[in-house]
């Protein structure tokens, strides 16, 4: 067939083409995550954001995005930390109020309040702050340890004038599950 | 007798209807080996023919003539295509298609005990016409079994809900699982026989604990085992696209190949059942929008087969599917034009952000209705079928280059009809398993006794909540001012709900809460309805108790041991 020669070539560039496609679309899913990579060093970055006046941070590897506060869905008899869920395209994740985690005055959202999408224990949940201030670097030995009546937090960190509480997402969630934060919706129901 | 036959019928469409579509599959193989020089497709010829070997002999097993006739023409015509391979006709190739497109028609309508025999009759005619017939003689007129009309679509999709083959291992572990519930509730039944004697011992509220915990195990190992049985391979889905999108290339006289990857991710059969429609959709605008006549195409310095990717993977728990073009990308400049028509400002939106403006209703941007564009159905609704199964749906495209939709799905769905309800500013659902009635309230069916509230309904007087006030809305809104009621029984038991408002009955999709709020027995689970609003679904079990208990006298104290049955 005189196709023969034209063909044989073109199937070649046309798998070329498909790999290329490919790569394309892998690139789409993976942008955004590629500036997650491990810290260089001793040297960890925290996203802060403040409740009242109190600026706490997060470990930038554990925030998958940040959110507006948009529609809340209240869940009927969720413990007093979990204001409800939200859509999180497509995955249903529970929305946290950090004030209540850290033992604080609950306040409803205003313009300035967030979402924190973050995951912790495993799993994902929209942590709610007043408000998202900066992303720190900090030196591992710069951190002191924090104070043992706060099991959330895992230390804190002098940052010129300012003081950054971190915040230790795995226990900040597992606080809220163990059976006393349970017990807690239970009673105020009854 | 009947019953008999329709069991085999159904047999023989299950087992052959998959042998139908391979064929096809494997046609269009041979059909790019030819192109591609002709040498080296004896395999394929003989694939091809034993699977319509197959056929033939199910067929005249199970008395139809016209699909076993039908196939043995077929067979006929690769032997005869497989002989004379190099100078094989694209004319022979495309006979065998419409034999192949005619035989997948048949199949389904086997199930009815009723073959048509006339489009055998034209297609057998056609073959004579080509070259002598080895067809075999008789009177096919008289064995025509009544005429029905070829419904392909239809009866592909009731194919796809007809059965579901499964590994015997499923079933015995299945089988295992059911018998550790009947372990369990003996369990519970001793314990339940020395309790009512009033024999307590100091153990049993650990002993129970441990029961129900237990079953409650069981009860989701079983869950994740059927669900795991709904499973399908992406490829049931993908490759019902590669005739389509041949057939698409034709009609503008362009090749274009699709290309298949992951075509082995197992997916629940609903997601690919839900996906049909819309995949279909994109393709076909990806062929009549996105991909660029050859011409053009040569002329950006383009392979002129024009490709598009059909992509499946497992990606943490979920999967991810690209349907990606190397055609001219999204038109920029008539989204924004198209925006500013509808009153969206896109000054400063970013242009991923404009790109996602496709989603929205009323953002076609097609100039030309042709046959391959759309027809009325739109992005918006393609994005409502992706939501409703829980994914999310998003677009990437690069002018010149192509456009990748990514689709982001949940493995496994459950779906369960729910009836949606309001109270004060929220929403709720009710699975419709659980509602007896809905009612509008009148005020002298309601009284009130011992401050309870009674609804007389059917002659009969049933204990009511205000949902307001039992699910904890914030609202002023008393009972006795809401118009409707819900009458619920779980069990043998009765309850009703009364609320603000009803709105239809409608097909959900159950996502479970997560662990944080195993803590909340009247919320089962949520769904998602328009717009991505997420909405509790109320487990009937405890909101009917909960309403009966709002009125016993002496509220009972629940046993912590409940507690943690729902915790795990």
């Amino acid at each position: 067939m005189p196709s023969d020669a034209a063909n044989a070539p073109t199937c070649a560039v046309a798998a070329e083409a498909s790999e290329s496609l490919l790569a394309f679309a892998d690139a789409l899913l993976c942008a955004g995550q590629a500036d997650k990579g491990p810290a260089a060093g001793d040297i960890q970055q925290f996203l802060t954001f403040f409740l009242s006046d109190e600026e706490l941070g997060l470990p930038i590897l554990r925030c998958r995005e940040i959110l507006r506060v948009s529609s809340i869905t209240r869940i009927p008899e969720a413990p007093a930390y979990v204001r409800g869920v939200v859509n999180l395209r497509g995955r249903i994740v529970p929305a946290v109020d950090a004030r209540q985690c850290m033992g604080r005055e609950s306040a409803p959202p205003t313009s300035r309040s967030r979402l924190v999408v973050v995951e912790g224990a495993g799993r994902l949940f929209a942590l709610l702050v007043d408000r998202v201030a900066r992303i720190v670097k900090v030196d591992k030995s710069a951190i002191q340890p924090a104070p043992a009546n706060a099991p959330a937090l895992a230390g804190s960190v002098g940052l010129g004038e300012a003081t950054v509480h971190l915040v230790d997402v795995d226990r900040l969630l597992h606080l809220g599950t163990a059976p006393g934060g349970a017990k807690a919706a239970e009673s105020e129901q009854a | 007798m009947e019953d008999l036959f329709a069991s085999l019928a159904k047999d023989f469409v299950d087992e052959t209807q998959p042998i139908a579509q391979e064929i096809s599959a494997l046609l269009l193989k041979l059909e790019d080996a030819a192109a591609a020089g002709g040498a080296a497709n004896t395999g394929l010829v003989r694939g091809i023919r034993s699977g319509l070997h197959t056929i033939k002999g199910n067929a005249a097993m199970m008395g139809l003539p016209p699909i076993e006739q039908l196939a043995h023409a077929l067979e006929d015509l690769c032997a005869a295509y497989g002989e004379h391979e190099s100078g094989a006709a694209a004319t022979d190739v495309q006979l065998l298609f419409e034999g192949c497109d005619l035989l997948g028609r048949l199949i389904p309508s086997a199930a009815t005990g009723r073959v048509d025999a006339l489009p055998v009759e034209a297609f057998l005619g056609k073959v004579a016409g080509q070259k002598p017939s080895p067809a075999p003689p008789g009177n096919r007129l008289t064995q025509t079994m009544g005429v029905v009309p070829a419904v392909a679509e239809v009866g592909d999709e009731r194919a796809d809900q007809a059965s579901i083959r499964v590994d015997d291992g499923g079933v015995d572990e299945l089988l295992e699982l059911s018998g550790e519930t009947i372990v369990g509730q003996t369990e519970l039944l001793r314990l339940h026989s020395r309790l009512a004697r009033g024999q307590f011992e100091a153990n049993d509220v650990a002993l129970m604990d441990q029961v129900l915990t237990d079953l409650g195990r069981t009860a989701r190992q079983m869950r994740h085992q059927l669900l795991r049985m709904r499973l399908a391979p992406m490829s049931t889905l993908f490759g019902r696209y590669t005739r389509y999108v041949r057939d698409l290339g034709r009609e503008r006289g362009q090749p274009i190949q699709l290309v298949i990857q992951g075509g082995e991710t197992a997916v629940d059969r609903t997601i690919i059942r839900r996906l049909y429609e819309p995949f279909m959709h994109l393709v076909r605008n990806a062929v009549a929008h996105g991909i660029e006549a050859p011409v053009e195409r040569a002329a950006a310095g383009k392979n002129p087969k024009a490709q598009i990717l059909l992509s499946a993977r497992l990606r943490e728990g979920r999967v991810t599917i690209f349907l990606a073009d190397d055609g001219r990308g999204l038109d920029m400049a008539a989204i924004v034009a198209k925006a500013k028509v509808l009153g969206v400002d896109t000054s400063k939106l970013t242009d991923k952000a404009i790109q996602r403006l496709i989603f929205q209703a009323g953002f076609s941007t097609a100039k030309a209705v042709s046959n391959l564009s759309g027809r009325g159905v739109g992005l918006d609704i393609v994005a409502g079928v992706v939501q409703g199964l829980g994914g999310h749906i998003d677009v990437r495209s690069v002018v010149g280059k192509g456009t990748v939709f990514v689709f982001d799905l949940p493995v496994t769905v459950s779906l369960q009809k729910a009836l949606i309800f309001g109270v004060d500013s929220e929403t709720f659902a009710v699975p419709t398993g659980f509602v007896l009635d809905t009612l509008e309230v009148r005020e002298r069916d309601m009284q009130e006794i011992n401050r309870v509230l009674l609804l007389s309904w059917r002659g009969d007087f049933l204990r009511s909540a205000d949902a307001g006030r039992l699910l904890g809305c914030q609202g002023l809104a008393q009972a006795w001012t809401r118009p409707y009621a819900i009458v619920l029984q779980a069990g043998n038991k009765r309850g009703v709900l009364l609320v603000d408002w009803l709105s239809g009955v409608q097909e959900i999709v159950v996502k479970p809460l997560d662990d944080s709020l195993a803590a909340c027995r009247m919320v089962g689970g949520v769904t998602v309805l328009g717009q991505g609003r997420v909405v509790p679904i109320l487990d009937c079990l405890e909101v009917v108790r909960r309403t009966s208990r709002a009125l016993s006298a002496e509220r009972k104290v629940i046993p912590a041991v409940e507690s943690s049955y729902h915790a795990f």
